[in-house]
């Protein structure tokens, strides 16, 4: 076999895996996009739309408006986060990982083959949202190119959690702890449903070492045009703990680190 | 001609310290009929994931029809490309019914959407598994997930078969069955390495027969040729001398 049909092999291979995730999100779409929809749109109403008599304005926008960015961002982090740690522990679980790690694929586009899954899983999400969302409330979108790449390296980074944590994970609870107890409480802490410029200090200081921070207040950028940080700054960060987090998983799935003994 | 298989010097040591592999060297013929005998923990189970890079070897290499199977890299796709693993213990994917199972495996072995159907549902008809078809694989008996296994290993037709104990805990029907479909795959020229616990299999089916124990080949040789070799008149005979000579 010659290199050319080698990459061919190893790509078709890749496609047929993205595809076993996408068909893995699709089957269970009632739990895994619907319900986060729900969940998000809930957020608006009960926080948003009760609150916004008492809250008038927050960096220049309706307090529904205000919030809808970071519920958009939540979503999409958790879907990505929970979608990849889920899948990846099933498959080690009950070992049909072996017929994917010995199939003619390279460690970098098994990470990738599995990441598509969370990835697609957070996109249907951030896009259903919004589209039911930003009508609704009147939500702009100021700067759509840098959402759409924002929202990409975000979701890039918690999918590549969701594996990193699904391969190191022991039980279910590890899963579990990690995006209720250390994911969930960052992203209510990170702005979601205020900016930090409100907040005292050491608070305000505080929030600037949580990373959701950033990556909630990059995606406010992108739809609202403002942002509580340089936007630069905010989008550099997510895009780098992206990379670092892509790499992290790649190299468990080429040194077999807690994959293979 | 290029061996099926070539194993050199292939040391496994875990990370508690278990030798499972020392410095094993092992060659299969192409088109040969391989039985691997041992008793558990002689190193069969991680022979075979090494050779199909379920696991991390330590040092040595192995070949398959002349590509390098250790590492990550383009031609240890060659290698795996052509090799079909039945394990040991079930590893069916949850999400799939039998037909989805076979697909997708198809396609994760480069096969274009429909030759992989079209295999799929020859392999349905073969390990009688039509009535199952749609069946998500956590439904099926112990018996159809073993047929399963076997077709998925054999769906994109690879030249060299790996059986790791595929009639454990099987009837003795299904294993006749089993027997009959493994010695036509044979006789085409597919080269297939079997391990078993079963003395009486290795001896039915088996051409070379290697004797495994503690990490190491113990022996290996046809069966009449170990028979001769140990004064034994069985295999079982060989088995047990075999594995009491070697410490």
């Amino acid at each position: 076999m010659s290199t050319a049909e080698l990459r061919r092999l190893s790509y078709v291979s890749l496609f047929w895996l993205a595809a076993r995730e996408s068909l893995r999100v699709g089957r269970l779409w009632s739990q895994t996009v619907v319900a986060p929809v729900v969940s998000s749109l809930l957020f608006v109403i009960v926080f948003g739309l009760s609150l916004s008599g008492r809250i008038r304005q927050v960096s220049g926008f309706e307090y529904q408006v205000f919030i809808l960015p970071g519920l958009v961002a939540m979503g999409m982090l958790t879907a990505a986060y929970s979608n990849n740690s889920s899948s990846i522990f099933q498959a080690r679980n009950d070992r049909y990982i072996d017929d994917i790690l010995a199939a003619p694929m390279r460690a970098w586009q098994v990470d990738i083959g599995l990441t598509i899954g969370g990835v697609l899983r957070a996109l249907a999400i951030g896009i259903v949202t919004t589209a039911i969302g930003a009508p609704l409330l009147g939500v702009p979108i100021e700067h759509p190119v840098l959402l759409v790449f924002t929202a990409l390296c975000a979701i890039l980074l918690f999918a590549s959690l969701g594996l990193i944590v699904g391969i190191y994970a022991q039980t279910w609870d590890h899963n579990a702890f990690v995006q209720n107890l250390v994911i969930q409480p960052l992203a209510f802490l990170g702005g979601v449903f205020y900016s930090v410029e409100i907040l005292p200090s050491p608070w305000r200081e505080l929030t600037h070492v949580n990373p959701l921070f950033y990556i909630v207040d990059a995606i406010r950028y992108g739809f609202l045009g403002t942002s509580d940080v340089a936007p630069g700054l905010a989008i550099a960060v997510t895009a780098v703990l992206a990379g670092a987090l892509f790499w992290w998983s790649v190299w468990l799935f080429r040194s077999g680190h807690k994959l293979k003994p | 001609m290029v061996p099926a298989l070539e194993i050199r010097e292939l040391t496994k040591r875990y990370d508690d310290g278990t030798v499972a592999l020392d410095a094993l060297d092992l060659t299969i013929p192409d088109g040969a009929f391989f039985g691997l005998l041992g008793p558990n923990g002689a190193g069969k189970t991680t022979l075979i994931n090494s050779t199909t890079g379920l696991v991390r070897v330590t040092s040595g290499s192995i070949r398959v029809f002349g590509h390098e199977a250790v590492g990550d890299h383009l031609e240890t796709l060659a290698a795996r490309s052509i090799v079909g693993l039945a394990p040991q213990d079930v590893n069916l994917d949850r999400f799939l019914t039998v037909y989805e199972s076979l697909l997708y495996h198809g396609g994760y072995y480069g096969m274009p959407r429909q030759e992989a159907a079209r295999r799929a549902e020859e392999m349905i008809d073969v390990f009688d598994l039509r009535a199952k078809r749609d069946t998500r694989t956590p439904r099926l008996s112990g018996g159809m997930k073993r047929r399963l296994l076997l077709a998925r290993a054999l769906l994109h037709e690879p030249r060299l078969v790996i059986l790791d104990e595929p009639t454990a805990g099987v009837d003795y029907e299904l294993r006749l069955e089993l027997w009959r479909y493994i010695r036509r795959l044979h006789e085409r020229g597919t080269t297939i390495l079997l391990t078993t616990h079963y003395l009486e299999e290795a001896e039915a089916l088996c051409e070379q027969i290697a004797l495994i124990r503690g990490g190491r080949i113990a022996a290996l040789d046809t069966p009449d040729g170990l028979r001769l070799r140990y004064g034994a008149e069985s295999l079982g005979e060989v088995y047990v001398k075999a594995m009491g000579a070697v410490t």
